[in-house]
C-alpha cells in the first residue's frame, strides 16, 4: 500500500529534478525582456532614392512596420517593440545580443526572384585577355558590380550619368536572358554582382553553393521573371530528406500565370531562357536552381529545395508569407545610410527586476507562513507542490525562452507572483472539501480518499476554462497579449498536472501516518472532539 | 463560537441572500462611477499605444537614473529612457496636437524645447546635436483590434462552456461579474488618471482570468449541491446560499494567498525598494484580485439565482442533478479505491448537516 503512494511521489520527483537537470545541462536560461535587460535595435531609414512622398510614403512605412511585426511574432512570442518615429522604423528586440540575427529578423531586403539560368560559369572569374569590363584599378577595389551602368563598364554601353539614379534606363530592353548587353565571354571575367547592384530588372552573376557553403559554379542569371508578390503563401517542412519550402501561389495572372510563363519558357528552351533552369534567388543568394521538366505546374506543387536547415527554411517561409517590405530601407551595416543596428540598454533595467523579485519572494514567505498557520502539516505539503510547479514553470520558460525566444518582462514577473496564490487555490479547494468530509464524520483516512475526486473535478473544468482562454488568446493575439496566454495556459496544465500528481499521493501518504491519525490538529483538519461537538 | 472560529470549521450561516440587493446597489454605483470615469475623463493612454516624442543626442557614459532625475521637474519621471551604442534615447508621450507640429516641423512646443535643453545639458552637447521627432505608437491599433476579435471569441466560447458544463444562467452571471471586475479596475485608471501601459493591459487581462476560474469554482459547488432541491425541499435560493457558505473559506483562503504576494509587490517592491513602475500595476491587480473574488459571491450567483428563479424549470433541475450524478458515479469508478473500502451504508456526497 505504501509503495503504491510512494511510487508516484518519488517519481514525480524524479521527472522535475531530471528535467531541471537537463534544463541547467543544456545551458537554457531565460530571457529577459526589453525592459529588464535591453536587447538589440534595428533603425530602418528609406533609402534615399526612395520617390515615394506624403500619403504614399507614409502608407509604405505603415505597412512596412506591419510587416516587421508580423515576421518577428512569427518567429516566436517574444515582445519586440516596434515603432515609426517619423520616416523612420525602430525595431526593438530583447536579448538579441547578436546583432547579425537582429538583422536576419527584421530581415530588410528579402525578396524572393525567379530569374532564368542564362549561362554556367566557373566558380572564379576567369581572365580573358584584353577583356575590357575589368578595369585597371577596378579588380583591387574588391567586388564590383556587374551592371552596365557601372563604373568598370564599358563606356559606351549606357549614359554615363549617376549609377545609381538610372539603372533601369541603362539596361537593354528585354526578357530573361534576351539582349543582356554583354556576352558570354564578357562574363566569365566578370565578378559575382554585390547586393548593391543585384536589381530584379538587371542581369546578375551569383554562385551557386554547395552544401559547405563554398561556391560550386557561377550562374548568369537573366532578369528577374516573376518575385514573392506572385506567392499566396509558403510553409517550410521537413519532405524526404532535407528541409525544404513549399510556396503556393495567387490564381490568375498576377500568380502562377506568370511563374507557368517562365516555366513554359524554361522548358521549351526559349531563347530567355535558353540552359532551361529557373533559378529561385533569395536576397541575392541562389536557393536552387532547378531544370524546369514540366511546362505547366499546379499552383500549389511547387517546392523550393537548397541547403535549408529547419531555422531557415522557417525563417525564409516567413519572409515569403508576409512579403517584402513596400520600401527600400538604407542597408543598417553602412555607416553612411540613416538605417544602423546597435544594443540598446533596459527602459527599466536591474532596480525594477530586483524589486520585483525581492517582493515575490516576501511574497512566497508570508503566504507559506499563512498557509503553515492555517493548514499545518498540508499547508507545508501545498508550498512543497507550489515548488514542484514553480520548478516546471521555470524549466519550461527557460525551454521557450530558448526555442520561441519568449522574453520574461516587468509584467511577466508580476504575473508570475501572482500565480503563486492562484496556483495555491487547487490545494485550499481540496482541503476545504476535506475538511467537510471529516467534519460529517469520515475518518481522515477515508476522507482523503472520498474528498479528491470531488475537488479535483472542480479544479479540472475551471482550469480547463482558464486553457481554453488562453489558447483562444493565444492564436488570435500578438505580442504580450500573446505572452501572457502562453503563462495562462501553462499555470493551468501544471496546477492540474501538480494536483494530481503530487497533491493527491502526499495528502494520501500523510492520511496513512499514525501521527497523523493520532493528532489531527497537525493536519489543519477539524479533530474528533470538534466533529463531535456539533 | 466566535465568528472566526465557525469560519474556520466552514460553519458560517452568512445570510447572501438577504446581503445581494443592497451588495448590488453599491456596485451598480460603483459601476456607474466608473463608468462615468471612462467616459468623461478617458484613459491616460500611455506613449506605447498614442505616441509621443523620441529624442536622440549622442552621449557616452550616462545613467538612465541621472536622466530621469533631470526630467522629473517637467513631470516626465515615468519616460521611457535607454542608453547604448553611444547615443542617449529618451521617448516620452506628447500630445496629439505637439505630435502633429513636430511631425510638419512647425515651431515647437516649449515643453519640446525644454527635454531638448535638459537633454543638451546633461550630455554636454550643443542643442543641436539633439534629434527631435515623432514616435509611433507601437502597440498599434492592428494589435488592440486583434486583441478585442480575441476577446469576443473568447466569451462566446466561455460562454457555451459554462452552458454545457453547468448552465446558461451561470454563464450569464459569470461574464457578468467579469464584466464588473474589468469595468471597475479600468474606471479606477479612468478616475485617477493612472498611466495605461501594455503592462496594465496584462494586468487588465489576469483580473479577467481570475475572476472567471473563482466564479467557476463557486457555481461547482452550487452545483454540487442542487440535489438538495428535491432531496431536502430547499429553494433555489437556499441551495445557493448554502454552497456559498460552503466555499466562503475557500473564497477567503484563496483570496488571501493571491493578495499577499500582490501586496508585497506594492509594499516592498513599489514602497520600500522604489520601483515607480510596479506602484499603479500592483495597485490595479490587487483591487482586480479583490473584486474578482467578491464578485463571484456577490454578483455571479445573485445573477444566477435570480435568472434561474424566474426562467429555470422543475424538469432542468432533475435532469442536470441526474447528469451530475452520473459524472460523479463515472468518475468514481476511474479512482482506484483505496485501502479503506468506504461503507456503502454511508452515501459518499450528500451532507448529512441538516441542521437548519
Amino acid at each position: 500500500m505504501k509503495r503504491q503512494v510512494l511510487f508516484p511521489i518519488i517519481g514525480i520527483l524524479v521527472i522535475v529534478g531530471g528535467l531541471l537537470a537537463w534544463s541547467i545541462a543544456a545551458g537554457n536560461s531565460v530571457l529577459l525582456g526589453l525592459d529588464l535587460e535591453g536587447g538589440a535595435e534595428v533603425v530602418l531609414e528609406p533609402a534615399e532614392d526612395i520617390e515615394l512622398t506624403g500619403t504614399a510614403l507614409d502608407e509604405a512605412l505603415d505597412r512596412s512596420v506591419e510587416i516587421i511585426r508580423n515576421r518577428v511574432d512569427g518567429l516566436g512570442v517574444a515582445e519586440p517593440d516596434i515603432t515609426r518615429q517619423s520616416n523612420r522604423i525602430v525595431v526593438q528586440l530583447p536579448g538579441v545580443e547578436d546583432q547579425q540575427r537582429a538583422l536576419e529578423v527584421v530581415g530588410q531586403t528579402a525578396e524572393l526572384r525567379f530569374r532564368p539560368v542564362c549561362a554556367i560559369l566557373p566558380p572564379v572569374p576567369i581572365e580573358v585577355d584584353g577583356n575590357p569590363t575589368s578595369g585597371n584599378d577596378g579588380e583591387n577595389e574588391g567586388p564590383v558590380g556587374l551592371l552596365p551602368s557601372d563604373e568598370d563598364a564599358p563606356p559606351e554601353e549606357g549614359p554615363q550619368s549617376d549609377a545609381n539614379e538610372d539603372n533601369n534606363a541603362a539596361t537593354p530592353i528585354g526578357i530573361g536572358c534576351e539582349n543582356l548587353g554583354f556576352t558570354q565571354n564578357d562574363a566569365l571575367g566578370m565578378p559575382n554582382t554585390v547586393a548593391d547592384d543585384d536589381i530584379a530588372e538587371n542581369p546578375v552573376i551569383l554562385p551557386l553553393l554547395d552544401s559547405e557553403g563554398n561556391p560550386y559554379q557561377r550562374l548568369l542569371l537573366g532578369r528577374t521573371m516573376l518575385t514573392g508578390a506572385a506567392l499566396e503563401t509558403a510553409d517550410a517542412s521537413f519532405a524526404g530528406l532535407e528541409w525544404s519550402v513549399f510556396p503556393t501561389f495567387r490564381s490568375g495572372e498576377e500568380g502562377i500565370d506568370l511563374f507557368n510563363a517562365a516555366a513554359n519558357a524554361c522548358y521549351n528552351r526559349q531563347p530567355i531562357c535558353q540552359v532551361g533552369q529557373l533559378a529561385i534567388v533569395l536576397d541575392g543568394v541562389i536557393e536552387s536552381a532547378p531544370t524546369v521538366n514540366t511546362p505547366y505546374f499546379e499552383r500549389d506543387q511547387i517546392v523550393i529545395s537548397g541547403n535549408f536547415d529547419q531555422t531557415r527554411a522557417e525563417d525564409t517561409a516567413l519572409v515569403l508569407r508576409y512579403g517584402s517590405l513596400p520600401l527600400e530601407f538604407g542597408d543598417p551595416t553602412d555607416p553612411t545610410s540613416g538605417s544602423r543596428v546597435r544594443l540598446v540598454s533596459a527602459t527599466l533595467g536591474q532596480d525594477a527586476l530586483d524589486a520585483g523579485v525581492v517582493a515575490g519572494l516576501v511574497g512566497l514567505a508570508l503566504v507559506a507562513l499563512y498557509m503553515f498557520a492555517y493548514y499545518k502539516l498540508l499547508g507545508v505539503a501545498a508550498m512543497l507542490s507550489l515548488a514542484i510547479s514553480g520548478t516546471m514553470l521555470w524549466v519550461m520558460i527557460s525551454w521557450l525562452s530558448e526555442t520561441r525566444s519568449y522574453a520574461l518582462t516587468l509584467a511577466g514577473v508580476v504575473g508570475l507572483i501572482v500565480s503563486i496564490g492562484t496556483s495555491l487555490d487547487s490545494n485550499v479547494v481540496y482541503f476545504e472539501h476535506l475538511k467537510e468530509d471529516i467534519r460529517n464524520g469520515r475518518t481522515l483516512r477515508s476522507a482523503v480518499d472520498q474528498a479528491f475526486p470531488v475537488a479535483f473535478k472542480t479544479i479540472f473544468w475551471a482550469n480547463l476554462a482558464s486553457l481554453i482562454g488562453a489558447a483562444i488568446l493565444y492564436w488570435l493575439t500578438v505580442g504580450s497579449v500573446r505572452g501572457f496566454a502562453l503563462m495562462l495556459g501553462l499555470a493551468s496544465i501544471l496546477d492540474l498536472l501538480a494536483t494530481y500528481f503530487f497533491i493527491r499521493p502526499v495528502v494520501k501518504f500523510l492520511g496513512m501516518q499514525k501521527l497523523l491519525q493520532n493528532r489531527p490538529w497537525l493536519s489543519g483538519l477539524p479533530t474528533e472532539e470538534t466533529a463531535e461537538q456539533k | 463560537m466566535t465568528l472566526l472560529k465557525r469560519m474556520y470549521r466552514n460553519e458560517t450561516e452568512v445570510p447572501f441572500s438577504k446581503l445581494w440587493k443592497s451588495i448590488t446597489l453599491c456596485s451598480l454605483a460603483v459601476l456607474i462611477l466608473s463608468v462615468g470615469g471612462i467616459a468623461f475623463r478617458g484613459l491616460n493612454l500611455g506613449l506605447e499605444f498614442e505616441g509621443g516624442g523620441a529624442w536622440e543626442v549622442p552621449a557616452e557614459n550616462i545613467e538612465a537614473e541621472e536622466v530621469r532625475d533631470a526630467l522629473r521637474p517637467l513631470g516626465l519621471a515615468d519616460a521611457r529612457i535607454q542608453t547604448g551604442g553611444g547615443v542617449l534615447r529618451v521617448r516620452t508621450e506628447l500630445s496629439k496636437v505637439t505630435q502633429t507640429a513636430l511631425d510638419s516641423g512647425e515651431e515647437s512646443d516649449p515643453i519640446v524645447a525644454q527635454v531638448t535643453t535638459i537633454l543638451a545639458q546633461i550630455t554636454g552637447q550643443e542643442e543641436t546635436a539633439v534629434s527631435v521627432s515623432t514616435a509611433g505608437p507601437s502597440w498599434g491599433e492592428e494589435i488592440t483590434n486583434k486583441a478585442i476579435n480575441a476577446l469576443i471569441v473568447f466569451f462566446i466560447v466561455i460562454a457555451l462552456y459554462i452552458t454545457i458544463r453547468l448552465r446558461w444562467e451561470m454563464a450569464v452571471g459569470a461574464l457578468v461579474a467579469v464584466a464588473h471586475d474589468i469595468v471597475i479596475t479600468v474606471g479606477i485608471y479612468a478616475i485617477f488618471q493612472f498611466e495605461v501601459t501594455p503592462p496594465t493591459v496584462i494586468a487588465f487581462l489576469t483580473i479577467m482570468g481570475y475572476s472567471l476560474y473563482d466564479t467557476l469554482v463557486v457555481f461547482d459547488k452550487v452545483r454540487d449541491n442542487e440535489h438538495l432541491l428535491s432531496n431536502a425541499k430547499l429553494s433555489y435560493t437556499e441551495v445557493v446560499e448554502k454552497a456559498l457558505n460552503q466555499v466562503f473559506m475557500r473564497s477567503v483562503n484563496t483570496s488571501i494567498t493571491s493578495i499577499l504576494p500582490v501586496v508585497s509587490v506594492l509594499v516592498v517592491g513599489s514602497g520600500i525598494m522604489g520601483a515607480v513602475t510596479l506602484r499603479e500595476f500592483a495597485l490595479a491587480l490587487l483591487i482586480g484580485l479583490i473584486i474578482g473574488t467578491f464578485s463571484s459571491l456577490f454578483i455571479a450567483a445573485p445573477c444566477a439565482t435570480v435568472l434561474r428563479n424566474k426562467f429555470g424549470d422543475e424538469d432542468s433541475d432533475k435532469r442536470s442533478y441526474r447528469l451530475s450524478e452520473a459524472v460523479r458515479r463515472r468518475k468514481k469508478s476511474s479512482i482506484p479505491t483505496a485501502s479503506t473500502p468506504s461503507n456503502p451504508a454511508i452515501p459518499p456526497r450528500p451532507r448529512k448537516n441538516k441542521r437548519r
